[in-house]
């Protein structure tokens, strides 16, 4: 079991790398011979990776949830299973490379530095942790994709506005469909980032004699789930379009990154559990 | 008889003169009967906005292109039109100008879509009033073939390739779907019609027209099932639409940066494509840098269809490779036209010889014997024959030219004896 874990832990970059490879041909070919199987590779990679974090789960008798390399190979997985959601719900084709380029990163990195954890805090066993945590990577995976569309409705914007017709122009989807794309991400990021905040504020302090409402990862996650409803209600209420909510999105996202590595390199709380 | 054709269009003639000789369709009717009268065995009629072209098998070997040109003149009743505005074509490059119309590469417009519709339906006509006949029916097939063939195997008709489509093409990327946009056209000129017709094509939601000229404006917007809108209130208006596109011949600006600022705050931000295609132009420019306002004129969008027109013009030597092809196939069948009566005439010739002796043994051998005999001389002369009639079709359908056919066949029928000018196939022994 252990070699079968080993072999696809270093399988999973080559799979990603393939995937990231194909949506890079057919984003820069006009008549790409993947146009449409571009998917299935993405599918098979999803599946591989599903795969390897059940088994892991089954063979350490935790999820992959218990340090950061673990966490990331998670992350890797939850972008690019919403972004393959967001490609079958909308059958916008032209972005994956985009966002696939994010989960390729967190997999070689985790892929680089992962280890065998057998041995872990009791804590990190507990099922409304898996829970608080997966919605919130999930949620964050949410932002990111978001964050991807934002910025490839930034540059179609101004690629348009001054009427330059380059590959962006060709390749991407329109302006109101990015702009539909970002919001709908960040719509689902923002709900399971609700959920996740809600199953920790009832968890948490029950789980750890220690919890403070004043903990920097609560109050930095509080500030970008404020940034975001913010963003959101615009949206919904003011009708505001396209470059404004966009900003919010993006603000949002480089929080949200700045204050994760902030907390998990310089603040030792209860919530550092790694 | 010989494939003859005859074309003006934009590289023979200026408009004003092509114009002079456009056919309606009746007046193609009329011409076709004219020609199957006294000129072509069968032929066809093609007349859009940019050319007239006639193609047929002339009725004898004296025809000469003037006698067909001259006909369409008199039809037309034009002074100025002489034979020097015309392209004239024989034989295989008869049929190869056809192929590139129907390809599209002889278009006005590279790649042209529209003239392959156009091209059918001539060779329908022509059917229809029994102008066409076995030999222009396959060309019609194979036009039609070429045709579909460089849109489906080529780039030739991909992009924007005029001004309109380009903002367009524009458009589609600003807006996800246009049957819930609205767009407003100011003018009602020819540029104005061919966005109107874009828009329109595209599905646009719904489509107001306004122009100082209220009539004129009007007979647009039926045209185009749009709405009316008047000249003198039609700026308290600008915030309903998500499109709007000027193409007025007004020397001065029509709509102001402060009247589009305006706009934009009744829009709440929503975008706004504007697309100024008026010389002078109708919009201030200064307009683009308001925020969601994208607004291009003829010279940004010029850009992309210099580029299309140049992705365009990579395709034709992969589009004449097609016409190629289809030109050696469809001279391998007619070049076989030409032995298919030599070849009768010599199977003719053998059954003939063949009757001869079986009715010279007929009274000597037992009646029995007779129908072996009879169906051994059919064998033997259908063995005898197979091998020379198959490399014959062969040969006719290699040749290159149909004189080369033409020859093959003559040397049959000299070592046969078989010439018009002998005893018509008797044997001379």
């Amino acid at each position: 079991m252990l070699s079968t874990i080993h072999i696809l832990n270093y399988l999973l970059p080559i799979f990603y790398l393939v995937t990231f490879y194909v949506y890079y041909f057919d984003f820069t070919h006009d008549k790409s011979s993947f146009h449409n199987a571009k998917r299935i590779f993405l599918f098979v990679t999803l599946f591989v990776h599903l795969s390897y974090l059940l088994i892991r789960t089954a063979e350490f008798n935790h999820p992959p949830i218990t340090n950061k390399f673990e966490i990331f190979t998670v992350l890797a997985f939850t972008i690019a299973f919403s972004y393959f959601l967001l490609e079958l719900l909308t059958d916008v084709r032209g972005t994956g490379l985009f966002v696939i380029f994010f989960s390729l990163i967190f997999q070689i990195i985790s892929s680089l530095f992962i280890q065998d954890l057998l041995e872990v805090k009791e804590v990190l066993r507990n099922r409304m942790l898996g829970l608080h945590v997966v919605s919130a990577l999930l949620g964050y995976s949410g932002f990111t994709i978001a964050a991807v569309y934002g910025v490839l409705f930034m540059l179609l914007y101004k690629d348009i506005k001054l009427s330059k017709y380059g590959l962006i122009f060709k390749r991407l989807p329109s302006l109101e469909t990015l702009e539909k794309l970002n919001f709908y991400s960040m719509i689902i990021g923002f709900i399971l980032l609700t959920f996740a905040m809600i199953v920790g504020f009832v968890w948490l302090p029950s789980a750890f004699p220690n919890f403070s409402y004043l903990d920097p990862k609560l109050i930095f996650t509080s500030i970008v789930w404020i940034v975001f409803g913010i963003g959101i209600l615009l949206k919904l209420i003011a009708n505001w379009y396209g470059k404004k909510v966009i900003i919010f999105s993006l603000v949002g996202f480089v929080f949200a990154m700045i204050s994760v590595v902030i907390q998990n390199i310089f603040a030792k709380t209860f919530h550092s559990f790694y | 008889m010989e494939l003859i054709g005859i074309s003006i269009n934009h590289k023979t003639a200026p408009v004003h003169l092509r114009e002079e000789l456009h056919l309606t369709k009746e007046e193609m009717i009329d011409l076709a009967a004219h020609l199957k009268k006294d000129l072509l065995s069968e032929g066809i009629v093609l007349s859009t906005c940019n050319r007239t072209e006639i193609f047929g098998l002339t009725q004898n070997k004296q025809l000469n292109h003037s006698q067909i040109i001259q006909s369409l003149i008199d039809l037309k009743k034009s002074n100025e039109i002489t034979e020097d505005h015309f392209y004239k074509f024989f034989s295989c490059n008869a049929v190869k100008h056809l192929f590139n119309v129907a390809a599209g590469i002889d278009s006005l417009i590279l790649g042209d879509s529209q003239i392959l519709g156009q091209v059918k339906e001539a060779f329908q006509l022509s059917e229809d009033v029994r102008f066409s006949g076995a030999i222009m029916r396959r060309i019609s097939e194979y036009a039609i073939h070429v045709g579909k063939r460089a849109i489906s195997e080529t780039s030739i008709g991909v992009g924007a390739v005029t001004v309109s489509y380009a903002a367009v093409q524009v458009i589609e990327k600003i807006f996800a779907g246009l049957n819930k946009k609205s767009a407003l056209i100011i003018g009602a000129g020819e540029t104005a019609e061919l966005a109107a017709i874009h828009l329109k094509d595209k599905g646009i939601g719904k489509i107001s027209i306004t122009n100082r000229s209220f009539d004129r404006g009007k007979i647009l917007a039926e045209k185009i099932n749009g709405y009316m809108l008047n000249w003198d209130n039609f700026k308290n208006e600008l915030h309903n639409f998500d499109i709007i596109i000027s193409a007025t011949s007004s020397p001065e600006l029509i709509i102001y940066y402060d009247e589009i600022k305006k706009v934009m705050k009744k829009r709440k931000g929503s975008p706004l494509f504007i697309m100024d295609i008026a010389v002078p132009r109708d919009i201030d420019p200064k307009v683009k840098k308001l925020d969601n306002v994208f607004h291009n004129d003829i010279d940004s969008l010029k850009v992309i269809v210099n580029e299309n027109l140049k992705k365009r013009e990579n395709e034709i030597p992969v589009v004449k490779k097609i016409i190629q092809e289809e030109l050696v196939n469809f001279f391998s069948w007619y070049n076989t036209l030409e032995v298919v009566p030599t070849i009768k005439t010599v199977r003719e010739f053998f059954e003939m010889i063949g009757n001869d002796e079986l009715v010279k043994i007929k009274n000597k051998i037992h009646k029995d014997d007779y129908p072996k005999i009879e169906q051994m001389t059919k064998r033997l002369i259908g063995r005898i024959l197979h091998n020379p009639t198959i490399n014959l079709r062969k040969l006719a359908e290699s040749g290159r030219t149909k004189s080369e056919a033409i020859e093959y066949s003559e040397i049959l029928k000299e070592l046969f004896n078989l010439t018009k000018n002998s005893n018509n196939g008797k044997d001379t022994n």
